[in-house]
C-alpha cells in the first residue's frame, strides 16, 4: 500500500442555526468520520460553529460561471441522462465583495444527476442564477454531518479557550504607555 | 496556431479585465499557466513556511515557564499547523497534490521562509518570533488577503485574524520582560532583538530592483504592494514601539528622516540572506531533517489508514464499515 | 469540611492535576512531528484540553491550600509529584500515544460521570466543562485505536505492543490514595474499585473488537503515586528549566 496524504474532504461550517452551511476549506482524512473530527479541530479552534458537514472532494460537482460560459455544448450532453431522482444540495457563491465569501448552502433539488440538478437550479429561478459565480452540487447521501447532540462536545469547548483570541491580550502599546495618549495623538496629527 | 494564440489573447484580456473589476478568480475559471504556476510556487512556499515554522517555537513548548505560557504556545504552534493546512488546501485547488508538495519540501526542492533557519536560543526568542516575525508576516498576509485568487485570499483572511493573537502574545511578553522583568529577562530580550531584527527585515524579500517575480504578481493582483513598501511600513510601525521599551535596535545607521516621515535603516546583509536561501543557514539541515523524520515516522500510520480505506471500498466493504461504524457511501 | 476530609481532598486534587499535566506535556511533544498535519492540530487540541483540566484541578487545590499552581508545576521535585507512572512514560510511537490517551480518556470520562454528582460542589461543577472535552477525546482516540487495530499487520502489531506495555501501568489509575475511602464515604469521589470494573467492561470488548489481545498481566509496577520512573526526572528537567532561571521572575 503506497504512502499518501489520504483523501481530501471539503468542510462546510454553519456558524449559527439561522445561517447556511458555508465551505471553509478542506481536510485530509482516512474516512468521513475522521474528516468530521479533523474538520472540527482545524476549523473550530475558535468559537463559531453549531454544525459541520464533510464531503469527499471527489463527490462534489463544481461549475463556475466562467466555465459555463466557456462550455456552450455542456447542456445538450446533460439532458441524455435517465434514472431514479435523488436529493442534491446546491451551494452557491453569490458575492464578489467580501474576501471570505465562498459557496453557501442555497437549497436542494431532486434530480437524476448533478448536471441535471444544476440545469434545473439555473432554469427554475429559485437560486438567483444570474448572480451566482460558483456552483457546487452534492448528493445528500455523500454528506457526513455532525449531530445536534454533538454541539456540547464538538463546538462548545472552543468558547472557553479565550487565550486563543487576540482580545485576551489587552495591553497598551509601549509608546502609548511611555508618552501618554496626548503626545501620541499630537504626533499622529503632525 | 495563430487562431489559438488569438484565443489565448482574448482569454487573457478577459482574465485581466476580471481582476481589474475586483472579481476573484475561482478554481475552475480560466487562468494563464503562468498565474497558476506563480500561485502554486508562492502558496506552497508559504505553506511550507508555516509547517517548518512550527519547529523553532515548538522546541520551546516543553520549556514554557508557566502553565499559561505553555497553553498559549501550544495554541500558537497549533495555529501554524492550521495555517499550513489552509494554505496547502489553496494550492490543492490549483491542481497540486499535498503528496507532491510535501515531496518537494522533503527532498529540499521547495523553499520556505529563511527566518526559520535561525535557531531559537532562549525563551525570549519565542516572544520575538511573535512580535517581529509574525508582525512582519501580518504585513505581507494583510496584503495577500486582497489577492485575486479566491482560495488564497480566503486562507489569508482566516490566517490574519489568527496571527493577530500570535503577534500580541509575543509583544505582551517582551513588554513585560523589558519593562518590569528581572535583569536576566531584560538581558534575554535585548539579546533576542540583536539576533532577530536583521533576519526579520530580510523576510520581506529582496529590494524591488532585485525582485524577479514582483512585476507579474502585481499585474495579476496577487500582490498589491512591493517588498520595499511593506518593509518600510513595518519599520515605521515597530521601531518607535521597540525604542519606547528602552531597547536598542542593532543598526548604527538607523535614523528618522523628517522629510519622508520614515525610519531609515542601514544596509541589509544580502549575502547572508542568499546564503540561508541556498541552504547554508545555521539550521537549514536540522529543520529539513526534523520534517523528514516526522514524515518517515508517520509513514506506517498513513499506510495503515490508507489500507483500511482500501478495505472500505473493496471486498470487506460492509464488514469493515460495520466495525468502524460508518456508512460506506460517504467515503 | 473537617480537616481530615480536606487533607485527603487536597491530595486527591493534586493527583488529578498531576496526571493531566504530565500527560499534556507528553502529548505536546508531538506538535510539529505528527504523522499528518491534521493530527498535529488534533493532538495539540487534546494537549491543551488536558493542560486546562490540570489547571482547573490546581485551582481547586489552591482554594483549599493557597498554593500557587505555577509554583506546584515548576518548583516541585519529581518525588513530590503525585501522577501515575502511566502518564510519565515517553510518548513512544503514534500507537503508544493514541492507546495511552484512549485508556486515559475512557477512565477520565467514567470518573467525570460520577464526580459531577459528587457532594463537593466546586469539584462537581468543574466536571461539566471537562466532561464535554473528554467526550470528544474519547471519540477521537477510539476512532484511532479501532483503525490502527484493523489497519495493517504493522499497525496492529505496534498497537498490540503498546497495549502489552501500557496495560499494567493503566491499572495504576484505579489505585486509591491512602485514606481516599473517607472521600468515598462522604460521596465526594467515586469508589475506584467499581470504576475499574466499569472501565474494564468498556475497554475490554472495544479492544477485542479492534483485533487486540488483552494482556494477562494486570499487576501495576507500583501502587504508590510517590514512586516514579527516571522518565519523570528527565521530563521535569525540560519542563522546569526556564521557570527555574530565577524564582522571582514573572513570565
Amino acid at each position: 500500500m503506497s504512502d499518501t496524504q489520504w483523501p481530501r474532504y471539503e468542510v462546510f461550517k454553519q456558524d449559527n442555526p439561522q445561517k447556511p452551511h458555508e465551505a471553509v476549506g478542506s481536510v485530509h482524512a482516512p474516512d468521513a468520520e475522521l474528516a468530521l473530527q479533523n474538520g472540527r479541530d482545524v476549523f473550530v479552534r475558535r468559537p463559531s460553529a453549531v454544525s459541520l458537514w464533510v464531503v469527499k472532494a471527489s463527490n462534489i460537482f463544481t461549475m463556475t460561471r466562467e466555465e459555463l460560459e466557456a462550455t456552450p455544448d455542456f447542456w445538450p450532453k446533460v439532458s441524455k441522462a435517465a434514472g431514479t431522482p435523488t436529493t442534491f444540495h446546491l451551494f452557491t457563491k453569490t458575492s464578489q465583495r467580501r474576501s471570505m465569501t465562498f459557496v453557501r448552502h442555497a437549497g436542494q433539488i431532486e434530480a437524476v444527476t448533478p448536471e441535471l440538478a444544476l440545469r434545473d437550479a439555473i432554469e427554475n429561478g429559485r437560486f438567483d442564477a444570474d448572480n451566482v459565480w460558483v456552483w457546487w452540487v452534492v448528493a445528500d447521501e455523500f454528506i457526513h454531518r455532525s449531530q445536534a447532540d454533538d454541539i456540547d462536545s464538538l463546538f462548545a469547548p472552543a468558547v472557553d479557550k479565550t487565550y486563543r483570541q487576540q482580545s485576551h491580550y489587552g495591553f497598551v502599546s509601549p509608546r502609548r504607555q511611555k508618552h501618554g495618549r496626548e503626545k501620541l495623538d499630537a504626533d499622529e496629527r503632525r | 496556431m495563430i487562431e489559438q494564440t488569438l484565443e489565448v489573447d482574448d482569454k487573457l484580456a478577459e482574465f485581466e479585465a476580471r481582476i481589474a473589476r475586483g472579481e476573484k478568480i475561482e478554481p475552475g475559471d480560466w487562468m494563464p499557466d503562468e498565474y497558476r504556476r506563480q500561485l502554486i510556487r508562492m502558496i506552497s512556499q508559504h505553506a511550507h513556511s508555516e509547517v517548518v515554522g512550527m519547529l523553532p517555537e515548538g522546541a520551546w513548548i516543553p520549556h514554557a515557564p508557566s502553565l499559561r505560557r505553555k497553553m498559549v504556545l501550544m495554541a500558537k504552534v497549533q495555529d501554524e499547523a492550521g495555517h499550513g493546512q489552509y494554505l496547502y488546501h489553496a494550492a490543492e485547488t490549483l491542481g497540486a497534490t499535498r503528496e507532491e508538495l510535501l515531496d518537494a519540501l522533503h527532498t529540499g526542492k521547495a523553499k520556505y521562509a529563511s527566518i526559520f533557519n535561525y535557531p531559537t536560543l532562549t525563551w525570549a526568542d519565542v516572544a520575538w518570533i511573535g512580535w517581529l516575525v509574525d508582525g512582519a508576516a501580518i504585513k505581507n498576509q494583510t496584503m495577500l488577503a486582497q489577492a485575486s485568487y479566491g482560495p488564497y485570499s480566503r486562507a489569508m483572511v482566516r490566517i490574519c485574524a489568527e496571527e493577530t493573537f500570535h503577534y500580541k502574545q509575543g509583544k505582551e511578553m517582551i513588554v513585560h520582560y523589558a519593562s518590569s522583568g528581572t535583569p536576566e529577562q531584560k538581558a534575554m530580550v535585548q539579546d533576542g532583538l540583536n539576533r532577530w531584527w536583521p533576519p526579520t527585515l530580510m523576510m520581506f524579500g529582496p529590494h524591488d530592483s532585485e525582485s524577479t517575480n514582483s512585476e507579474i504578481l502585481m499585474r495579476w493582483g496577487i500582490k498589491t504592494k512591493s517588498n520595499d513598501e511593506l518593509r518600510q511600513e513595518f519599520i515605521n510601525e515597530e521601531v518607535p514601539e521597540i525604542q519606547a521599551l528602552g531597547l536598542e535596535i542593532p543598526d548604527p545607521d538607523l535614523h528618522f528622516d523628517e522629510d519622508s516621515g520614515s525610519w531609515i535603516i542601514g544596509p541589509i546583509d544580502w549575502d547572508e540572506f542568499w546564503q540561508v536561501v541556498r541552504g547554508n543557514g545555521p539550521m537549514n539541515a536540522e529543520r529539513l531533517a526534523a520534517r523528514q523524520e516526522a514524515h518517515e515516522n508517520g509513514r506506517w500510520v498513513r499506510e495503515a489508514m490508507a489500507a483500511l480505506y482500501y478495505k472500505f471500498v473493496t471486498d470487506n466493504y460492509s464488514k469493515v464499515s460495520k466495525a468502524i461504524g460508518l456508512s460506506p457511501e460517504r467515503n | 469540611m473537617n480537616q481530615a476530609i480536606q487533607q485527603i481532598l487536597t491530595q486527591k486534587l493534586l493527583a488529578l492535576a498531576d496526571d493531566e499535566l504530565i500527560l499534556a506535556h507528553r502529548n505536546s511533544e508531538w506538535i510539529g512531528h505528527a504523522p499528518i498535519l491534521e493530527e498535529d492540530i488534533a493532538l495539540a487540541n487534546i494537549a491543551q484540553d488536558e493542560l486546562g483540566h490540570a489547571n482547573l484541578w490546581f485551582e481547586l487545590h489552591q482554594t483549599l491550600t493557597g498554593d500557587d499552581p505555577d509554583e506546584l508545576a515548576f518548583f516541585r521535585e519529581a518525588a513530590q509529584f503525585r501522577n501515575v507512572q502511566f502518564v510519565e512514560l515517553p510518548r513512544g510511537d503514534w500507537a503508544f500515544t493514541m492507546l495511552r490517551q484512549y485508556l486515559f480518556d475512557a477512565y477520565e470520562l467514567l470518573l467525570l460521570d460520577q464526580l459531577q454528582y459528587g457532594r463537593y460542589q466546586p469539584l462537581a461543577q468543574a466536571c461539566a466543562k471537562v466532561r464535554n472535552e473528554e467526550i470528544y477525546h474519547l471519540r477521537h482516540t477510539s476512532s484511532w485505536i479501532k483503525r490502527l487495530g484493523l489497519g495493517t499487520e504493522e499497525s496492529n502489531r505496534r498497537t498490540q505492543a503498546a497495549l502489552d506495555e501500557l496495560w499494567p501501568y493503566a491499572q495504576q489509575l484505579f489505585v486509591p490514595l491512602p485514606g481516599e475511602s473517607i472521600l468515598v464515604d462522604e460521596k465526594i469521589v467515586p469508589n475506584l474499585g467499581r470504576l475499574h470494573e466499569s472501565w474494564l467492561e468498556r475497554v475490554r470488548p472495544f479492544l477485542t473488537a479492534a483485533h487486540l489481545t488483552i494482556p494477562s498481566n494486570q499487576t501495576p509496577p507500583t501502587n504508590n503515586r510517590s514512586n516514579h520512573t527516571h522518565h519523570l526526572t528527565t521530563l521535569l528537567a525540560d519542563m522546569q528549566k526556564v521557570a527555574r532561571l530565577n524564582r522571582e521572575a514573572v513570565w
